[in-house]
């Protein structure tokens, strides 16, 4: 399946990542509307890494694992893997328990600000290409399959 | 074609069906229950007490769920005996089920604490909380005037008083112990628990319990152990469970305190499996004991590998760790890991008033974690403890700076995104 890899090399930490999930997540997809919205969470994270002279950058995601342990964790039955192997999040069900929070490897599940629900990378599964890959302005996160991702490593 | 059995319907056995689905496309698999419930949220029961979950989201999967992989559930239906010579089980309704494999996924039962003249079979107004059924016959009592006692400050007892928080006239909570989640959480942890509760209303008698009740058909008044009596129109005993192994033990199976299983989650018989509540596993941090571990990822793992097993795969039960994630009117608190200072060579604890940041690190791993209103990223501590890795080796001191996945080296990063399985 396809999957959302990053390139460090690549990204420059502008965050605009963050700004489109949000966006992708905003019915109205308006992204200064979106952006204004501190309720909405973001489902990606960049981070730093701090060199001895420099500092990059990486955003990161959920891996949507071949086994997922958030899904054995999950008291409500909200996590769950669809016919796609995307790993999605039911809000209507979840409780705000955190379980999948406790376990995720990657750190990539968050806490919506409700305190009711969390939020993660559903790869925009509802409408078409993940809207953090179509708006990076330097290709730092692509949407590949696990051998087109290799390769470009 | 096999016969797959599975007794018990929580998150162990169901966990196997899917498991044994995903091996075998054609064997039947049948699940029996002894509630009468379709699979359910067990730890969503004080979340129905409360209202937040409604009665239709409180099952886990849909209908579809069991029709599409073509588990077939018998509920209301108590597994009696297993004869594992004739490889059959005899059911509460007299019929004979048999099996190529059998999975024993029974869960676990409330304890229940010697109290003078408490009596479950007369006392109509006296409840456990474990199951929805309870949850249901709890929610049906309370009125607005009920005066609640809970004995027990664990998980289960602290989730019962929020879940009946707003409903009743006055909650008091009993506990032996010098603190409310005795056995998860240190002192100066617990108490920032207690004291958010407590601005509930919610009343606390602690190193202290319930010695006698009063009342024939029902219980009116509870006598504590240093005299204090008080009035009760509801009694909730949550003073933690017990592995459920009589079924096992009188079909010889070994058991301890739990039914003991092998490194595949098979028992001491051949074709018989066991996993969840009812089961002991193998601790992380002991070499010798074994533990019974009642928490709900671990009855999902060891559930979904004896499944994988008694289809013929061969995969090991990793090593358990206890682990929580659990909200007290909207304080977060998550810990896995040992938590108790004394074996520990650096506890870091960065609190301010209701959020804690505790690391417990020993011999350079991190073996236990508290935090509370401080969820971020706990999931990649979690990884640290399960993977036992070397804190030197990171790439930052864990104790100077919030986690993140920058943790790792590049190299490592690279790997874990490309290996990404999950589970073991």
């Amino acid at each position: 399946m396809k999957k959302i890899y990053a390139f460090e090399s690549r990204c420059l930490g502008c965050r605009l990542c963050e700004v489109y999930c949000r966006t992708a997540r905003f019915k109205s997809k308006d992204v200064v509307k979106a952006h204004k919205r501190k309720n909405i969470t973001s489902a990606i994270i960049v981070e730093e890494v701090l060199g001895p002279n420099n500092i990059s950058y990486f955003a990161l995601q959920c891996r949507h694992c071949k086994n997922p342990k958030c899904i054995k964790a999950c008291i409500s039955g909200a996590m769950y893997k669809n016919d796609k192997g995307i790993v999605r999040n039911d809000s209507e069900k979840c409780v705000g328990c955190l379980s999948c929070i406790l376990v995720c490897p990657f750190g990539v599940i968050k806490k919506n600000d409700d305190g009711k629900s969390v939020s993660k990378c559903d790869l925009c599964a509802d409408f078409g290409e993940p809207f953090c890959v179509e708006n990076c302005p330097n290709e730092a996160i692509k949407f590949l399959n696990e051998g087109e991702a290799r390769a470009l490593k | 074609m096999k016969k797959y059995l599975i007794i018990g319907n929580g998150a162990a056995g169901v966990n196997a069906a899917v498991a044994i689905r995903a091996n075998d496309k054609t064997s039947s698999i049948k699940i029996i229950s002894d509630e009468e419930f379709n699979f359910y949220g067990r730890p969503l029961i004080s979340y129905y007490l409360s209202g937040q979950v409604k009665p239709e989201n409180i099952y886990y999967r849909n209908e579809e769920f069991y029709k599409s992989k073509n588990i077939k559930v018998l509920l209301d239906t108590k597994a009696k005996k297993i004869d594992t010579v004739k490889k059959e089980v005899l059911t509460s309704l007299g019929e004979r089920i048999s099996y190529d494999k059998l999975l024993i996924a029974t869960g676990s039962s409330p304890f229940i604490p010697l109290i003078k003249n408490l009596d479950f079979n007369r006392q109509k107004n006296v409840f456990t909380f474990l199951t929805y059924k309870d949850s249901i016959r709890l929610k049906e009592k309370i009125t607005g005037n009920s005066k609640v006692v809970i004995a027990g400050a664990g998980l289960v007892g602290l989730k019962a008083s929020e879940g009946l928080f707003g409903q009743v006239a006055s909650i008091t909570v009993v506990d032996l112990a010098d603190r409310v989640m005795a056995s998860v959480l240190d002192k100066s942890e617990a108490d920032i628990i207690q004291e958010h509760i407590e601005q509930k209303f919610i009343n606390f008698k602690l190193q202290m319990s319930i010695c006698e009740v009063q009342g024939k058909s029902s219980v009116s008044e509870v006598t504590l152990s240093n005299g204090e009596t008080f009035d009760c129109d509801i009694l909730v005993v949550a003073v933690g469970v017990r592995p459920n192994v009589v079924l096992a033990k009188e079909a010889g199976i070994n058991t301890l305190r739990g039914i003991v299983v092998d490194e595949y989650m098979q028992t001491s018989i051949k074709d018989v499996y066991a996993a969840g509540d009812c089961v002991e596993s193998l601790d992380l941090f002991s070499s010798e004991n074994n533990r019974v571990f009642a928490l709900w990822p671990n009855a999902s793992n060891q559930g979904e590998i004896a499944g994988f097993n008694m289809t013929g795969a061969k995969i090991k039960a990793p090593k358990i760790f206890a682990m929580n994630s659990i909200s007290f009117f909207g304080l977060q608190l998550i810990s896995a890991g040992v938590i108790s200072d004394s074996r520990s060579s650096g506890v870091f604890v960065d609190s301010t008033k209701n959020k804690l940041h505790k690391l417990n690190i020993f011999n350079d791993n991190l073996i236990g974690f508290v935090l509370i209103n401080d969820n971020q990223r706990a999931g990649i501590y979690t990884s640290l403890i399960n993977d036992k890795t070397n804190l030197s080796a990171l790439a930052y001191d864990i104790t100077s700076k919030d986690i993140g996945f920058n943790v790792y080296s590049a190299e490592e990063r690279t790997k874990k995104i490309f290996d990404c399985n999950g589970g073991y």
